[in-house]
């Protein structure tokens, strides 16, 4: 206990000549954006907040969700109560306790406005499920009122987007109700933060893990293995490359290129995994050369996606044209065939569109963490060897997502965020371009099945319908998938257990050699 | 003294000679496509096929610099021509006609010398389109202001002289006198500032190309390739090195040019050695 | 001396207003939403417009700005939208971080070159003036970006002399806040050298040749005596003036160079701003290079009489 208290007193001090106990220097191209999971965030923060925050439910390695604070739950047969049971003798960071009555101040904070958390809307009713009402009936239980039946319910409630509505203790707000910092239950304590710079989290030593002989994405074993954890902002990709070499950083998400040469440092090793973040280019279909869907069609089949994925990757990535993610357990024989590369259909399929030569603009952007200007730089030339004029357009990321927005493009060059379940990942693609241009694949028939896909979890039902939706993609060619993205985790030699997934940055279970 | 003078006037302008001698013929013809992409020969280093290399597309690394040459030398240019035209109009008439437009415009010419080229560039490319023309204009109008200062200076300083006196009383109009007696007297300090901002625009598009704002790929221009050579300062280093050594050889030449025009023309300067 | 620093003052606010203005509009006509961005690819219009109104996006321009205004005045510039944090503060503290690299970049870079331009003047057209000269012109010719990035690959990957990743305040840990702090002023340093030794080797000359220069010598002071008291002192206006020009606009526009070496300074802080469509934290970053350019200014005007004593300040 004395050490704790002086380590917290001694905080300031510590965070950069670690004199106590180790420390695991973790490399982020971007500061985290805020402490307060699910309300100002990003893909990185909400994943880097899992280390200290946890939710009822979250997801495990596959991407199906599972209990994490609560140690069971049951759903009623009309599909519309949740009833959880908490793990018992959980603590939060500052000792307290947790129990249901926490559950129901934490519910009422994210459906307060005020809050303004990020999925309040899919919580609200506004987009569709709507929480009814809440309660906690005793101290290890809480109970949860719907007013539909929802497949989804529990996986929007592990939603890392949402900070898997991560329970915190009260004392994490000051006296005036502001944010002050989380107190969760997670295997790290939020320590100092430097904004810009760095953040750093202790180890929780009283942590109590979740059941399970390993670790399972965000559930399973649990455990801090080393005494700090500090991710450092550095967005420049050759300085993370030096801080690797020269050992002042431990772990680092790296780009594939860097791998061959990393691989070859006897210091240092690369995990490399795929997670279900997919790259594709979208297609306006409402433009007026795209809205011919032989041009589009002729757009598919006229890339080598092998070579362009084999190019992006360093050979580490697997091509993928279907919404549906190669790790999922959907990815079935039917989404493993996509676009057949044929550039002489491809010159006649736009022989008989009447295309003569009318310039298709793409917008890419060079931000390091996504391959979408070399992914667009070798389409081009693929394109240019059928006959199509295509122009590429670099935008710097805000410009190019607010045309997104709009809708106002002929093709962009683009990632999705991950969605762990397959429906919300077609979902996330299609629907009313006039209710929400953003939308790439206006289809009625498709939104009808997509519905009907998220009436239930039984794979039996959505895997025939999953089929239908990937082939029915292929010949409407909205957007054109190439591949998923490839996670290389780059970590010195002492270290060990680093995840290539979208895991990555749950420093739990990893150790650290001296 | 007058040797080293004559020698560095020498090898200034041979620089600046072959500059556009490699631009001109980059223009028209390089040994390779400079966009064209090759995946068997991604990051080759210096040999007999690529003189210097491949880059991360397997694309010639000569005849990107070339084509580069051709496109920074190109802009900048055009953008010292854009900025002196603007800067002429604004500080003759500025310093000639005096009184309270003069301070309005000073002001603002002082607001926008005041502001950071990495802000307006960004906004005028955002608002002109992310091309060349985008940053042409946007380094343009960010470097007129330093030209206003030069010219109004010259003008306030010799308007008031006899000749211009003399002018008007001869019953010129205004726009003639301008034209006839001022404007030639601006021309020492101009070139000097001319030759100094060929180099600074080079800079500037190089920075901003540096920081992602430049010129967007994949037209090369050297400061963007440097910028994408910087995953590869490990493994490829000539990509880093070479596009680097052009900027600051371009400039010496210029700087070299720069303090032989200086000596040539600025009268103070003139019998110092 | 007050009633010349209060009109100068006056003189600089509509240049501040202008920027203030400018920047304002500017960055709002640039396409990019932080709404959109801090939601992602899957930004309903419910939640959009949830989060406008909670950062006052969803108000007319003109309304913005006077709240924005409003607010200035009374000295709160707003909180970053992307971290949440008070933006005085924020851009007080990267602004530090900068002026330490800056002004001891600028500082050592005097040190060095002055007296060295001093010098080379003082043997003008020998092989020293020669040499000088052709350094200087060549450290002022490569550009602060690539000769950060030899001095990184060199002294950092290859020698390993020094840390390459990170930033430590000098305040936390002496040592090894100075050790990060070496690359990217050495790098100033031999830019800024160049710059000042050709500035004070030409202004030296100009006053080498005036005829008190001459009188000096004929009453038989030793050179290094004329060269000091009335050379050096003489000469040294212009080149004050020089040092505040490239203070000022380096502050302003080290960007390049904590980009480099990721330091967190005003520079990027201002960049990441801009990619981050962050208004307050942009509106902030500029006021204060604006203000920074003034002070510095204002502050080199007050030196000049030290230095040359032929002007006064009324």
């Amino acid at each position: 206990m004395f050490r704790r208290v002086a380590l917290l007193a001694l905080g300031m001090l510590v965070v950069t000549s670690p004199t106590f106990g180790q420390t695991l220097r973790v490399a982020l191209n971007q500061d985290i954006r805020s402490s307060e999971p699910g309300v100002n965030r990003d893909g990185n923060t909400d994943v880097v907040m899992t280390n200290v925050v946890e939710g009822l439910v979250s997801y495990d390695k596959g991407g199906a969700v599972g209990p994490l604070l609560a140690a069971s739950y049951q759903i009623s047969p009309d599909g519309k109560a949740y009833t959880f049971k908490l793990r018992k003798s959980v603590r939060f960071h500052n000792g307290n306790p947790l129990t249901a009555a926490d559950v129901v101040w934490n519910f009422d904070r994210y459906m307060n406005p005020k809050t303004s958390w990020y999925c309040l809307n899919d919580f609200n009713g506004t987009n569709g499920t709507k929480v009814v009402s809440y309660s906690a009936p005793d101290a290890d239980t809480f109970v949860l009122q719907i007013d539909k039946p929802d497949a989804l319910f529990l996986d929007s409630m592990a939603r890392t987007d949402c900070g898997g509505l991560a329970i915190i203790d009260k004392a994490s707000l000051k006296p005036d109700g502001s944010w002050d910092k989380p107190i969760g239950t997670g295997p790290f304590i939020f320590g100092v933060w430097k904004h810009g710079q760095s953040v750093q989290f202790d180890a929780y030593k009283d942590y109590v893990s979740p059941p399970g002989k390993e670790r399972d994405g965000f559930i399973g074993k649990k455990a801090p293995l080393v005494d700090h954890v500090v991710f450092m902002a550095i967005p420049d990709g050759a300085t993370v490359k030096a801080g690797l070499e020269s050992g002042e950083i431990d772990v680092a998400v790296v780009p594939e290129s860097d791998v061959k040469e990393l691989r070859a440092n006897k210091n240092l090793a690369v995990e490399v995994g795929t997670t279900p973040v997919r790259n594709a280019f979208i297609l306006q279909t409402r433009d007026p050369v795209l809205r011919d869907v032989r041009v589009r069609q002729a757009l598919a089949i006229s890339l080598d996606y092998k070579q362009i994925v084999d190019a992006v990757t360093e050979g580490l990535g697997r091509v993928n044209n279907s919404p549906v993610f190669d790790t999922s357990g959907f990815f079935g024989d039917v989404e493993k065939k996509g676009f057949e590369y044929n550039p002489d259909k491809a010159r006649e399929l736009l022989k008989e569109a009447g295309y003569k030569g009318q310039q298709i603009t793409v917008h890419a952007n060079k931000r390091s963490t996504v391959p979408s200007f070399p992914m667009t730089v070798l389409a081009q030339q693929m394109w240019q060897a059928v006959g199509l004029n295509v122009n590429i357009e670099v935008l710097d990321w805000p410009t190019q997502l607010s045309k997104y927005g709009t809708g106002g493009y002929m093709m962009q060059s683009t990632s999705y965020s991950p969605r762990f379940d397959v429906a919300s990942g077609f979902e996330q693609i299609s629907g009313d371009k006039d209710k929400q241009p953003r939308k790439v694949w206006d289809n009625p028939d498709a939104l009808t099945m997509i519905d009907k896909a998220m009436e239930t979890l039984d794979p039996v039902v959505r895997q025939p319908i999953f089929d239908k939706l990937h082939t029915m993609l292929l010949n409407d060619v909205p957007i054109i998938l190439t591949h998923n993205r490839v996670a290389c985790m780059a970590h010195s030699a002492k270290v060990e257990g680093v995840e290539p997934t979208s895991f990555s940055y749950g420093m739990w279970g990893v150790t650290k050699k001296d | 003294m007058r040797n080293f003078v004559a020698a560095n006037a020498a090898i200034g302008s041979f620089i600046i000679g072959v500059l556009f001698i490699v631009a001109g013929i980059g223009a028209i013809w390089t040994p390779y496509d400079p966009l064209g992409i090759s995946f068997r020969d991604k990051l080759v280093p210096p040999s007999p096929g690529h003189w210097l290399g491949t880059d991360e597309f397997g694309r010639d690394v000569v005849s990107r610099l070339m084509a580069g040459a051709a496109t920074s030398v190109w802009i900048s240019v055009t953008t010292v021509v854009i900025a002196v035209t603007i800067g002429i109009l604004i500080g003759v008439t500025s310093g000639y006609s005096r009184g309270w437009f003069d301070r309005i415009v000073m002001s603002l010419n002082d607001a926008l010398l005041a502001f950071p080229g990495i802000l307006l560039a960004l906004g005028l490319l955002a608002v002109l389109g992310a091309n060349k023309y985008g940053i042409i204009v946007a380094l343009g109008i960010a470097y007129a202001p330093s030209v206003a200062r030069v010219v109004r200076g010259t003008v306030l300083s010799i308007r008031e002289r006899e000749f211009i006196a003399a002018s008007r009383v001869v019953g010129n109009s205004e726009a003639y006198t301008m034209m006839r007696h001022v404007l030639p007297n601006c021309l020492a300090p101009l070139t000097v500032l001319t030759t100094s901002m060929f180099g600074w625009v080079l800079l500037a598009e190089s920075s901003l190309s540096f920081l992602g704002l430049g010129v967007p790929p994949p037209a090369p221009t050297w400061g963007n390739m440097l910028a994408s050579a910087r995953p590869y300062i490990g493994q490829a280093v000539w990509l880093a090195v070479l596009p680097g050594l052009c900027i600051s050889i371009t400039l010496l030449g210029i700087n070299l040019l720069g303090d032989a025009l200086r000596d040539r023309l600025d009268p103070r300067m003139r019998d110092r050695t | 001396m007050l009633r010349f620093i209060l009109a100068r003052i006056a003189m600089a606010l509509p240049t501040l207003l202008i920027v203030t203005v400018s920047v304002f509009l500017l960055i709002r006509m640039v396409p990019g939403d932080p709404a959109a961005l801090m939601l992602g690819d899957n930004a309903d219009p419910a939640s959009i417009a949830m989060l406008h109104a909670k950062l006052g996006l969803d108000k007319p321009l003109p309304t913005q700005f006077a709240v924005w205004f409003g607010n200035l005045l009374t000295g709160d510039l707003g909180s970053s939208i992307a971290s949440g944090q008070q933006v005085l503060p924020l851009v007080w503290s990267r602004f530090l971080i900068s002026a330490q690299v800056v002004v001891a970049a600028v500082l050592l870079a005097c040190a060095a070159a002055v007296p060295a331009g001093v010098f080379a003047a003082w043997r003008q057209n020998g092989k020293l003036d020669i040499g000088c000269v052709s350094i200087a012109t060549l450290l002022m010719s490569i550009p602060t970006f690539w000769l950060g990035l030899l001095l990184l690959l060199f002294l950092g990957l290859k020698l390993r002399w020094l840390p390459v990743v990170g930033y430590v305040g000098i305040a936390e840990d002496p040592w090894r806040g100075t050790l990060y702090l070496i690359m990217p002023i050495l790098t100033l340093f031999l830019h800024e050298m160049g710059v000042i030794l050709r500035m004070a080797r030409a202004s030296t000359l100009e006053v080498m040749r005036l005829d008190y220069i001459t009188h000096a010598r004929a009453k038989g002071l030793t050179e290094g005596a004329v060269l000091w008291r009335h050379a050096f002192k003489n000469s040294f206006g212009p080149t004050w003036t020089l040092i505040g020009l490239v203070l000022g606009n380096l502050l302003g526009g080290v960007a390049v160079v904590e980009t480099v070496f990721t330091i967190p300074g005003i520079g990027r802080l201002l960049v990441d701003a801009i990619f981050g469509r962050d208004y307050p934290v942009i509106q902030g970053c500029m006021l204060m290079v604006a203000l920074v350019y003034v002070v510095v200014n204002l502050l080199v005007d007050l030196c000049y009489p030290l230095f040359d004593p032929r002007v006064t300040i009324e």
